[in-house]
């Protein structure tokens, strides 16, 4: 459960650095698709967190 | 000798005679409830102490009545005021009058009691347990921790029945972002002398599976009167002190900060707001996640706009070559509009509402830009073709090349030159002769 926990803070970690390089326009077009793609894995993946329930933790704590 | 000796009731009507005439005032009194029981009447007996300034040994004692028609009233009165239970241990500055009884001896009759000593006495209480606590370097650990950002697993300690609780899982679940929240009662007695163990208990069932929690919660349910002196104790507040996870309580009152309170990572007063704090928490968790989102959105958009006209100004320039760039370009704007939409197909029908309008209008705008863009990129395809080299050879013109290089001025050729013809099929070699 704690790598779980970590995970979402590495992923907004990993979010951060997106937005500050894209940011920074240090990405040519194709890395750029490339890093809206992984960017928006990681968003699909903290969203689930937060709305969508989990059955593995429901059981773990129940 | 005889009519010189008095009988014991005499004797002790005397005593009483000579009290009532002494001590006919009421006093106000500093002592230690030793010994508190009211009987089915609603009288209250007590038994009042002093003890050695340093020490356990007693120095004095009485014994001491409240009566029905003062208890009545006495006793919430007291317990409201100071939200302590009128039990033994504590220290109560009372006014008595003083009786003696033939039977029953010495006694004080309580008439009022002054809740500020007994409150005086309990903050400096508590005032001792935390400077102990800060000694010992303990007093701050809790607060030092951090919450999580994904705070969801919530241990609750309360009491399972008290209103209370409901409130707190009635606002998690219906909290009106659509978080989810895992919540577990760890059950606990909220009231009364054993608080301190039972709470401790349960700190200890939650610290036996810590890695399950992200945060614990102590609330109780808010009564007017109600005894809060379990919430001050030394064993308590050092347990709560140097728990490994982050506490919140939410024990419902309005008086100053218990110990727990003053240890406590997060102190709210209600169940309800401790409710509220943690969907508080993880909004502000969803709001960076949404940030990011957005600015990564703005961010492309902003980029891909940019390349465009970077793209329709190099077209300008070099039209033989534009095609294949076209092409090449076109592509790879579809390729990343085709992943634009599909993110945002994929965000969730539960995001806020607020987010959903500024995400909509981004996806509009940044789609009516790509249509338009690729409207110009069209017609420019078109305008290219149509003036390509090779639909011009077909129609029977011919490009004459130096060196490779178009040629279009005659002055810039002299006799000896040699020249490519470039037609539709095929090239020849040629020599200047006369110009």
């Amino acid at each position: 459960m704690a790598a779980k926990k970590q995970t979402y803070e590495q992923a907004m970690k990993r979010l951060e650095e997106i937005v500050s390089r894209i940011d920074s326009n240090e990405l040519d077009i194709d890395s750029l698709s490339e890093k809206l793609k992984e960017a928006q894995e990681l968003i699909k993946f903290c969203r689930d967190k937060l709305y969508k329930a989990d059955e593995e933790i429901k059981k773990i704590i129940s | 000798m005889e009519e010189h000796s008095l009988s014991l009731y005499e004797l002790n009507a005397l005593v009483k005679r000579s009290i009532n005439t002494c001590m006919p005032d009421t006093y106000w009194v500093q002592a230690e409830l030793s010994d508190v029981r009211s009987n089915y009447s609603g009288h209250c007996y007590l038994e009042f102490v002093q003890k050695e300034p340093r020490g356990n040994n007693l120095i004095a004692k009485a014994r001491g009545a409240i009566w029905s028609n003062v208890y009545r009233l006495l006793k919430p009165y007291f317990e409201e005021e100071t939200g302590q239970a009128f039990v033994a241990g504590i220290k109560v500055m009372v006014k008595v009058s003083v009786e003696f009884h033939e039977l029953y001896g010495y006694s004080l009759t309580v008439q009022d009691i002054d809740p500020t000593y007994t409150l005086g006495d309990m903050a400096r209480r508590r005032r001792e347990i935390l400077k102990q606590l800060e000694e010992e370097g303990v007093l701050t650990l809790n607060k030092e921790l951090e919450i999580p950002l994904l705070a969801q697993r919530i241990a609750v300690i309360s009491s399972a029945t008290a209103a209370g609780y409901g409130d707190f899982c009635n606002q998690l679940e219906h909290n009106p972002y659509g978080f989810v929240f895992y919540s577990r009662l760890f059950p606990a007695i909220m009231q009364g002398e054993r608080v301190e163990q039972s709470v401790i208990a349960a700190l200890d069932a939650i610290n036996a599976c810590r890695d399950h929690w992200d945060v614990v919660v102590i609330i109780r349910g808010g009564g007017a009167t109600s005894d809060l002196s379990g919430f001050d104790t030394y064993e308590l507040a050092a347990n709560c002190a140097q728990f490994p996870l982050p506490i919140i309580t939410g024990i419902g009152h309005e008086r100053d900060d218990t110990v727990l309170d003053s240890v406590s990572h997060t102190r709210v007063k209600t169940p309800t707001a401790a409710a509220e704090f943690l969907i508080n928490h993880l909004h502000d968790t969803a709001e960076v996640l949404e940030n990011h989102a957005s600015a990564i959105l703005q961010a492309v958009s902003t980029r891909m706009e940019r390349e465009k006209v970077r793209l329709a100004r190099i077209a300008e320039r070099i039209p033989v070559q534009t095609r294949m760039r076209l092409n090449e370009e076109h592509y790879r704007q579809e390729r990343i509009m085709k992943q634009l939409e599909v993110g945002w197909q994929s965000r969730l029908a539960k995001e806020t509402h607020f987010l959903n309008m500024l995400e909509t209008q981004l996806g509009v705008v940044s789609q009516r830009r790509l249509v338009k863009e690729q409207h110009r990129l069209q017609l420019l395809e078109q305008e290219v073709k149509a003036a390509s080299p090779e639909h011009l050879l077909k129609r029977g013109y011919s490009i004459t090349l130096k060196n490779g290089k178009a040629v279009t001025d005659a002055s810039a050729l002299q006799p000896g030159d040699e020249l490519t013809t470039r037609l539709a099929q095929g090239e020849i070699k040629s020599i200047v002769t006369k110009k």
